[in-house]
């Protein structure tokens, strides 16, 4: 069973497609890494999938019932734009609201637990508005895990957040995952902290999904590459790009890419009078790997 | 780690307590409700008070009302106003009433809790269902005030106190069975609007005077429409509650109350379901 099933799903503003026939697969207890550019699409179907807009088209399937259900309904979590809290009512009141919302019992227990979690116990009496943008976000994500949800999705949650926030959500959301069994929609522009905490990736293009893959086969299908330091980097580059198909100045660093054979760099680089002062083998990350995804699509779409 | 997920679909009722719960909360936990209770108790208390007031040349001031009651009901079912005191009854709340069911309803919209509600709500009947109940209490709420502030300066102002009270109570409870009405109606108008927030204010002020009904009602008499007509779609049957009520004019703002209701809930739950929400 998976936790979100979407096929051919459609929603258009005025004749606009913002979601085009979008096709998604979200495994259970996954942390599904959504990423796409401005306008991709990447919000409306998160408040698609929370029955926030009318499809035009498409089935949306959460937990293999229709979304519409209201037992599965009640156990989602959401997070799309901002917190969703009155300015003028506290972060204790705020919570108090959903907790009764939702039906829970012991709301003073769970609004605990909740606050305890996003580390934000000291700030239960603050009036919403006087929040700083972090601890909006904390709260909307403390929000969005009342009532034990089985589903979270949420909309950019680190935006505007220090590293010192992005690490505590980055935390937050691995812990949930892990000891809650929650399974996790979360898109972002943020690859890099993505890339941290992401099981499955999904990425989407003028409202098409034009990939879904697991981080395992990211790892695998990604790029690798040798990087290196000489003290002429001019030098080193001219030799290099002799020998080999893609070679790029990153910085201070030289990127030999698809190059299994670090010692064969070396070497031609010494035969040549090039002394390597530093070296490392590596995989591309989530950004590169995105941006390499996104050219390949627009090359193909220019040729076309 | 991997658990079993149950999934139990809550029931109707279970479904109304939890939104008609926060609405309930919000109420008594923000300002909002206490300002306008405040207002539907000073504003008839002011009313009567300013009618007996002296000129600006000292020459005493001419009362509107003879009798306090007049200050919570019309004599009798008025459909055309001719004066202010025929206005400036209890019908007054279903004014404030608009406007604060506007700010109420508004700020879901501009705090976007609503997207928490809709999240985990999928009917949307929940949602006009709750709204309506909520607010119709608020405006019971404040037709009680309205009574306690207008007996209060009526009785300091003078007026004098006879009346039948059978049709008293049967007026003041016309009034607050119409709350009901009220609220769903401006429930519905707030649905519509519900991306402006100036403009649902607005439409609940101009319906609640009476200046898009008058108008309407003017256009709707010239095509010679009866009077019942007009009393059930136009009026709300708040007319009815008058100081000349008796038993079947109560049933009438019953009625019509909770026609309102079933109409207009089911026309916000269809525009809700078939529109984007937020």
């Amino acid at each position: 069973m998976n936790a979100i099933e979407i096929r051919n799903l459609s929603k258009s503003f005025r004749g606009m497609y913002a979601v085009d026939h979008l096709n998604m697969t979200v495994p259970v207890g996954a942390i599904y890494g959504f990423i796409g550019e401005n306008g991709s699409g990447k919000s409306t179907t998160e408040k698609l999938i929370c029955g926030h807009l009318v499809a035009d088209g498409g089935e949306i399937r959460l937990f293999g019932r229709d979304y519409t259900d209201p037992g599965v309904r009640v156990r989602v979590g959401a997070l799309i734009e901002n917190a969703g809290c009155f300015p003028g009512s506290s972060v204790y009141q705020n919570l108090m609201m959903q907790c009764i919302n939702l039906g829970i019992e012991n709301a003073d227990e769970e609004i605990t637990r909740v606050l305890g979690i996003v580390r934000m116990e000291e700030n239960a009496n603050l009036k919403f508005k006087k929040c700083s943008l972090g601890m909006k976000q904390r709260i909307g994500i403390a929000m969005a895990l009342l009532g034990d949800p089985a589903l979270l999705i949420l909309d950019e949650p680190i935006n505007g957040l220090d590293t010192d926030g992005m690490r505590i959500m980055r935390e937050i959301l691995v812990d949930i995952t892990k000891n809650y069994g929650c399974t996790v929609l979360i898109s972002s522009h943020i690859l890099g902290e993505l890339e941290k905490i992401a099981t499955h990736y999904g990425v989407i293009r003028r409202g098409k999904m034009i990939m879904e893959l697991s981080a395992e086969e990211m790892e695998k299908s990604a790029r690798v590459f040798v990087s290196l330091k000489t003290a002429d980097m001019q030098g080193a580059y001219r030799v290099l790009k002799e020998k080999y198909a893609d070679v790029r100045r990153e910085g201070e660093y030289v990127r030999v890419y698809d190059a299994e054979d670090s010692a064969a760099i070396v070497d031609l680089l010494m035969k040549n009078g090039l002394a390597v002062s530093e070296i490392s083998k590596n995989k591309i990350g989530l950004e590169e790997y995105y941006i390499e995804l996104m050219s390949k699509k627009e090359e193909k779409r220019n040729d076309a | 780690m991997t658990r079993e997920i149950k999934f139990e679909s809550p029931s109707f009722q279970r479904r109304i307590k939890g939104m008609l719960g926060v609405d309930f909360y919000r109420l008594f936990h923000t300002p909002l409700f206490y300002i306008f209770l405040a207002i539907a108790a000073i504003i008839p208390a002011m009313v009567s008070a300013m009618t007996v007031m002296p000129g600006p040349d000292g020459s005493p001031g001419t009362p509107l009302y003879s009798n306090v009651w007049q200050i919570i009901a019309a004599s009798e079912s008025l459909y055309v106003i001719c004066g202010i005191a025929d206005y400036a009854n209890m019908n007054m709340v279903f004014i404030f009433g608009g406007i604060m069911v506007s700010i109420f309803i508004g700020h879901d919209y501009k705090s976007g809790y609503v997207k928490q509600l809709f999240t985990t709500h999928a009917k949307k009947q929940d949602y006009m269902i709750s709204k309506t109940l909520a607010c119709a209490f608020a405006m019971a709420c404040m037709c009680i005030s309205y009574f306690i502030g207008g007996t209060v300066g009526g009785l300091l102002v003078g007026y004098e106190t006879e009346v039948n009270a059978g049709s008293l109570i049967l007026a003041i409870l016309g009034k607050i069975v119409m709350s009901l009405g009220w609220a769903s109606f401006y429930t519905f108008l707030n649905v519509i609007f519900r991306r402006y927030f100036g403009v649902s204010i607005a439409s609940s002020f101009f319906f609640g005077t009476g200046i898009l009904i008058i108008g309407a009602a003017a256009i709707v008499e010239s095509l010679g429409a009866p009077a019942w007509f007009l009393n059930v779609f136009l009026y709300g049957a708040s007319v009815n509650a008058s100081l000349a009520s008796h038993i079947g004019s109560f049933f009438v703002c019953l009625a019509v109350s909770l026609g309102w209701t079933v109409i207009y809930n089911l026309l916000g739950t269809e525009i809700l379901s078939k529109s984007d929400v937020y």
